[in-house]
């Protein structure tokens, strides 16, 4: 009993941060057609980042977080700026490709910057976890749900409550139509974009400092985002929060009571379930951004 | 007002405007017609900037806006209302009359407009939390028509806007257009019921095959016997019987 309760209270740690990487995938997916084979890529820059801002420039580890995020807008709207709009009206195959190549640049990029060994993110947190009649949680754990939650509603308020938000909606329904009320539907995707990556970034800083740091971290994350946004269906983002929080459970739960080493394979299993049983998704409002 | 002088507009290899001239003037019901794939939508696409024209010129207002896009023109002043409705269908209708007024910053008058647009359409204000994709084809047309006034627009290009709704409802929609006009709004509408737009018009053009081919009062294109027989048909006819 306290061992089930133990696994749910990990769930939900994990599951914000996996509804983080899988928002950010779906949002991109669902307004711009666009698979984004970086997401991986920008996870691992965000971990960087939150690192580097730690180590290096020596900031205080609740910066960590938001100078993730601004890196992440920033190489997002970069990346989307120099590849994706050149490529805007050529087919889907050639796009993958080409974000296909710009991750593994990424990768090499950082394996090449920082070396292969694992870098460790130092936090403040006292050592003692937080007890919660039986259970017990980390204080490091705490932040990172918090955060994470924190985040997701922000997006939700971005997406349903604001103008920029609105004109995305109008995009990804009509982008022709959008037009004609006057949006900026270049902008639009160069800020879906940005958003997404900047999320998977925040996933990656908010991660990095319960594990480590390391250049292939993303390769697991990427999976595990497109296993989300398969199960939550395409471009859903309620889809790909419950979405982020299953997997988190099916892991939680497969790694301890079928045998932690099949923890990363739940990923593999629910994208191949999903597929077999339900290829829309679960959620599937595939034709649906909210 | 508005001005177009040898527009050519092509997709791809396919022409499908070879050299149109047309005028609307301030104050008008320009009314352009023709059969399908003569190059109706086209017309209005090129002049709200979603088709960029291959060669001519676009004035409006005596500027040449030629080739601009459509957050320009609709800046400027020209509201398109595309053929087949085209609302945000999972968007409610508050938010799509709001997609409406994208361009707009002074929050009084769009709240004013709201409130016009509900006190026009009644049906909107009843149904505006419920997402435009469940509203019936008159009412998502009555959005449609909303949403492309919230912008304050000096001239309305409609296209098609009687496509696929029942008569009574088409009756309606054209006395508002109608209703546009004489609140001191410019239109250019694009109709396949090629006999009530040039009935209702001030001026009117014919489009064949990517080229205008007649132009003239309604009146008189009603009573041109290839207009009879190629557009009108029985409908003159019946149109009379009912108002009989
Ligand atoms: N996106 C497109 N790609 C290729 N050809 C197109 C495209 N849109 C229109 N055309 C072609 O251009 C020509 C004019 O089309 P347009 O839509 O302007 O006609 P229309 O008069 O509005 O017809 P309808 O009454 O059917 O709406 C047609 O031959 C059509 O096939
Ligand atoms: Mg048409």
């Amino acid at each position: 009993m306290t061992q089930a309760l133990q696994h749910l209270l990990n769930t939900l740690v994990l599951g914000g941060t996996y509804a983080l990487l899988g928002i950010g995938l779906t949002l991109i997916f669902g307004i711009m057609n666009v698979v984004n084979f970086t997401h991986g890529a920008l996870y691992t820059f965000g971990a960087y980042a939150a690192y580097l801002a730690c180590a290096a420039l020596g900031l205080d580890f609740f910066l960590a977080l938001p100078v993730a995020i601004l890196a992440g807008l920033a190489l997002g709207a970069l990346i989307e700026l120099v590849l994706l709009r050149p490529l805007r009206g050529s087919d889907m195959d050639t796009t993958m490709l080409v974000m296909i190549g710009a991750g593994i640049i990424l990768q090499s990029g950082t394996l090449w910057i920082f070396g292969g060994v694992a870098k460790a993110i130092p936090t403040p947190f006292p050592d003692a976890p937080l007890q919660i009649g039986p259970v017990s949680l980390s204080w490091l754990r705490v932040f990172v749900f918090a955060a994470a939650l924190a985040l997701i509603a922000v997006t939700y308020g971005l997406i349903n409550g604001t103008r920029l938000g609105r004109a995305m909606r109008a995009s990804f329904q009509d982008a022709d139509t959008a037009a004609l009320m006057g949006v900026n539907v270049g902008f639009i995707y160069t800020a879906t974009f940005a958003i997404g990556s900047a999320l998977a970034a925040a996933a990656g800083a908010l991660l990095g400092p319960v594990y480590v740091v390391f250049p292939q971290m993303g390769d697991l994350a990427a999976v595990k985002a497109f296993a989300i946004v398969i199960l939550g269906g395409l471009g859903s983002i309620s889809g790909a929060t419950i979405g982020g929080f299953i997997l988190a459970l099916a892991e939680e739960f497969g790694a301890g009571y079928v045998s932690s080493g099949y923890r990363d394979a739940m990923g593999f299993l629910i994208i191949i379930a999903v597929l077999l049983v339900k290829p829309t998704g679960l959620f599937a409002r595939a034709e649906r951004i909210g | 007002m508005l001005e177009i002088r040898d527009l050519v507009c092509a997709y791809g290899q396919v022409a499908a405007l070879k050299g149109i001239s047309l005028q609307v003037g301030a104050g008008q019901l320009v009314a352009l017609v023709g059969a399908n794939g003569a190059g109706k939508s086209t017309t209005l696409r090129a002049i709200s900037g979603l088709v960029k024209p291959r060669s001519g010129s676009i004035l409006f207002e005596g500027r040449d806006v030629t080739g601009a896009d459509p957050r320009r023109m609709l800046g400027l002043g020209i509201a398109h209302c595309p053929e087949g409705r085209r609302v945000f269908p999972h968007m409610s209708v508050a938010e799509n009359l709001a997609m409406g007024a994208y361009l707009r910053h002074d929050a009084a008058g769009v709240r004013q407009d709201y409130a016009r647009v509900y006190a026009d359409f009644p049906r909107l204000a009843e149904r505006r939390a419920q997402a435009a994709g469940t509203l019936s084809g008159g009412e998502q047309q009555m959005l449609a028509i909303g949403r492309a006034l919230m912008s304050r627009p000096k001239l309305v290009l409609f296209d098609e806007p009687s496509l696929g709704l029942a008569p009574n409802i088409v009756e309606q929609v054209l006395s508002i257009i109608r209703a546009i006009r004489d609140g001191g709004a410019t239109v250019l509408l694009v109709e396949q019921n090629a006999y009530a737009a040039l009935e209702l018009c001030d001026h009117a053009y014919l489009l064949e095959a990517g080229r205008i081919v007649m132009s003239g009062p309604g009146a008189e294109l009603i009573a041109d016997p290839h207009v009879r027989a190629a557009y009108l048909g029985g409908e003159v006819e019946t149109a009379h019987r009912i108002r009989a």
